[in-house]
């Protein structure tokens, strides 16, 4: 467990994460109140990142969701595998008559059958999804249910029972409880509205684009083989960028990419020319590269 | 324990008689609780889940630190990502005019706040309190004063202690006397005295909230009603953009009912040929039954929206509207058109409403000559855009058909009624104003399946959910 959230941001940058402080208290507080955090933030910026580096920072298990529309609770939760049951059934039919066969009444049929009963109920037929997975390892835990804007809003209700208190009641086997919450993570991208009742279980963390200094920091971190003045002004010319109206702005990811394609073109320095013909790497719309190469003079000024 | 704390408290109030006056724990969270208000002033929505979790996270962090406290106040009081400039906002103005809030507490104050707050304590207070004011007449709330029902709450306790409350509020148990007294007469000690006037100060400001959120409730449902049923083309841009949540929320609604719709007729017929290949491996038993699917189609939309000046908050409203059906549904498409027939599905798509009709008005060239021109504009639509017409289609035209006596373009208008499903117009005017002046109505009312008097949110949503829920 971390001590603070200094120590959160030295934890993650062991694991090549930088952590802005708020993204680090956050965090902090979320494992020490274990209370669930509904990530927001634009795509790219290293959402479902930070879930994952947490769970390798703190060496613990990450468990993922990845939830889409129709997502149900055989998939998200457990699922009972009536076939192998029915089959073991089957199989095992023989065994049973030569077990009843001692018997002579009903009644004394019955009451072996009975002791026996959890043969046929029993964890052995049941396939566990990843929320039941999260409830019955009893070790501490990260659970990323990731891109929950994505589900229906039947889902998310179910979902809000499960994270107000772990706890999951397969009708056959019983009530399955945890001791060791874990750590609940959930990204959204606003493809639309989480309801209230979820929000207000939740700390609410939105991860905008970094600052000059944060975004410089993590490509030195990524792109160890790039040197320092190339990414300085990468990460100056990918901000302006991002103040132009665009339909879709570069991310941290698409920084990435385009200082890696830079350092393996072998370029030392930024100039223009080359911006604008690898363009294409940090803008995915047309429109949007017409736009930036129309503005270059104010863009690129390295 | 207690003990302990009570004599480091006395140590304390020896030190510095003049400036611990205040209790230092009621000060933090008073001053928490003024700052929860001015968040609530300006419109961020904070329930009491929200107030628990900060006083359960403040106690966690190093508040010396601005930048971490600043984060614990968001992370746990704003939970929509569009409150976060507000919030900014207010925190720069609240805390970082007053530096002294930092300066005067010491690491002592800190510890105390932290080990003297009891989150059980609250939570209980608190389903008390819901309780309580359940129980009372929405009249009372909104006409007494949130000092006036605390005196009310706390002289009705001790009879609803008696079935079992709990320590906390066993701290009130001494009845009468005033607001501010009540503390246990047997401990004595000026720490308890100290601890139950932070409590009441807790549950003074926690009912305050309550009662002024209440009261807030109705003024927004009623507030809600009126708009609902305003004539639309006398909304201001200011209603308008109140009336966004609303739309929006309806918006929601109806895609919950289409999904809703979609899971009943689920099955088919069994899928032959799938359950036999699953079932295979079962040896032909039938374990695993498959269905057919049957196919819903998903509501396919053409919107046409005039936006000429006479109709001017109308379409504001309407496009609002096709923004949020273009959000829900996928095969929405919209066009806007004064003398000029515009797509802007994308526009729409790439922009927030407000925004992206603003830079409508002043972007996108509309306007060729004078007014509206209804003719001009479907012929546009049939030469340009009549690959988004399908038998499946829906086509939406909002506008009061005042065509500025041009040519109505009726070959194309009727070109649009063929080779779409359904064709509906929505006018604004009052039917008895429809062929007054140079409207066209009646004419076009001849090639739609209806054209329908629209003027309000009410009747509006009533035929966008019965289009809705009737396509099959």
């Amino acid at each position: 467990m971390f001590k603070d959230a200094e120590d959160v941001i030295k934890g993650l940058e062991k694991i090549k994460y930088i952590a802005s402080k708020e993204i680090a208290t956050t965090v902090y507080l979320a494992l020490k109140l274990e209370k669930p955090v509904l990530v927001e933030g634009p795509a790219g910026v290293g959402k479902t990142e930070l879930a994952k580096s947490i769970a390798a920072a703190l060496n613990i298990d990450l468990i993922r969701m990845q939830c889409y529309e129709g997502l149900d609770e055989s998939k998200a939760l457990y699922e009972w595998e009536y076939a192998k049951q029915l089959l073991y059934t089957q199989i095992l039919k023989d065994k049973l008559s030569e077990i009843m066969g001692s018997e002579k009444t009903l009644k004394g049929a019955i009451a072996k059958l009975t002791s026996t009963e959890d043969v046929f109920f029993s964890e052995k037929f049941l396939i566990p999804r990843p929320i039941l997975k999260s409830i019955t390892s009893n070790k501490r835990c990260v659970l990323l249910i990731d891109e929950i804007d994505k589900s229906d809003s039947e889902f998310e209700a179910f979902l809000l029972e499960v994270l107000s208190d772990f706890q999951v009641t397969i009708p056959e086997l019983g009530t399955f409880k945890t001791n060791v919450k874990p750590f609940v993570f959930l990204t959204s991208n606003s493809a639309r509205e989480m309801s209230d009742a979820l929000k207000r279980r939740c700390l609410h963390l939105y991860i905008d684009y970094p600052t000059l200094e944060l975004e410089e920091k993590i490509v030195s971190l990524k792109v160890p083989d790039g040197n320092q003045k190339l990414i300085r002004q990468i990460v100056e010319t990918i901000q302006r960028i991002r103040n132009l109206q665009l339909k879709k702005e570069p991310s941290i990811s698409e920084t990435l990419d385009w200082a890696k394609a830079l350092v393996v073109l072998g370029y030392q320095d930024l100039d223009p020319k080359i911006a604008m013909e690898t363009l294409n790497f940090i803008l995915k719309y047309e429109k949007d590269i017409q736009l930036v190469i129309s503005q270059a003079k104010e863009v690129f000024i390295n | 324990m207690k003990k302990i704390y009570s004599l480091s408290y006395l140590r304390q109030k020896r030190f510095s008689l003049t400036d611990m006056d205040k209790n230092s724990k009621s000060f933090i969270s008073g001053k928490l609780f003024e700052f929860i208000e001015i968040l609530r002033d300006a419109n961020v929505a904070i329930s009491v889940d929200e107030i628990i979790t900060l006083f359960s996270a403040v106690t966690e962090v190093d508040l010396n630190d601005k930048a971490v406290f600043k984060q614990t106040l968001k992370t746990s009081l704003v939970k929509d990502y569009t409150d976060i400039p507000i919030f900014d906002k207010c925190f720069e103005e609240y805390f970082a005019n007053r530096k002294h809030f930092f300066d005067k507490i010491t690491e002592e104050d800190l510890k105390n706040f932290a080990n003297n707050r009891n989150n059980n304590l609250i939570n209980e207070i608190n389903s008390q309190l819901e309780k309580y004011i359940d129980s009372l007449d929405s009249n009372i709330l909104i006409q007494k004063s949130a000092d006036d029902i605390l005196r009310m709450f706390l002289d009705d306790l001790p009879e609803s202690n008696s079935s079992g409350g709990g320590e906390g509020i066993g701290l009130f148990r001494s009845k009468g006397g005033e607001i501010g007294s009540y503390y246990s007469e047997s401990d004595g000690s000026e720490f308890s005295q100290n601890n139950s006037e932070y409590l009441l100060s807790i549950i003074r400001n926690m009912l305050k909230l309550r009662v002024t959120r209440r009261n807030i409730g109705n003024a927004i449902k009623s507030r809600e009603d009126f708009l609902l049923n305003r004539f639309i083309y006398q909304l201001t841009a200011q209603e308008i953009k109140e009336m966004r949540e609303i739309v929006n929320r309806f918006g929601q609604k109806l895609k919950n009912r289409i999904s809703l719709r979609k899971k009943r007729v689920k099955h088919g017929g069994i899928d032959i040929k799938r359950t036999f290949r699953t079932n295979l491996q079962y040896g032909g038993v039938p374990f695993k039954l498959f269905f057919k699917t049957k196919k819903i189609d998903r509501p396919q939309l053409v919107v046409m929206v005039d936006v000429s000046r006479s109709v001017n908050q109308y379409s504001r409203f309407m496009l609002l509207l096709t923004y949020t059906l273009q959000s829900l549904f996928s095969k929405v498409r919209s066009f806007a058109f004064i003398s000029n027939m515009v797509e802007i599905t994308d526009l729409f798509k790439e922009m927030d409403p407000e925004r992206a009709i603003n830079s409508m008005f002043t972007d996108v060239n509309f306007t060729y000559g004078w007014g509206s021109n209804y003719g001009r504009c479907f012929d546009q639509f049939i030469e340009n855009h009549s690959d988004a017409l399908t038998r499946k289609t829906s086509v939406l035209v909002l506008g009061d058909a005042r065509n500025n006596s041009n040519d109505p373009g009726l070959n194309s208008f009727q070109k649009i009624y063929d080779k779409s499903k359904n064709l509906f117009w929505l006018n604004p005017d009052k039917k008895h104003l429809w062929d007054w002046n140079d409207s066209i109505a009646s004419l076009y009312n001849h090639f739609c399946n209806e054209m329908k008097e629209v003027n309000n949110f009410i009747d509006l949503s009533e035929f966008i959910d019965k289009l809705f829920i009737d396509i099959k």
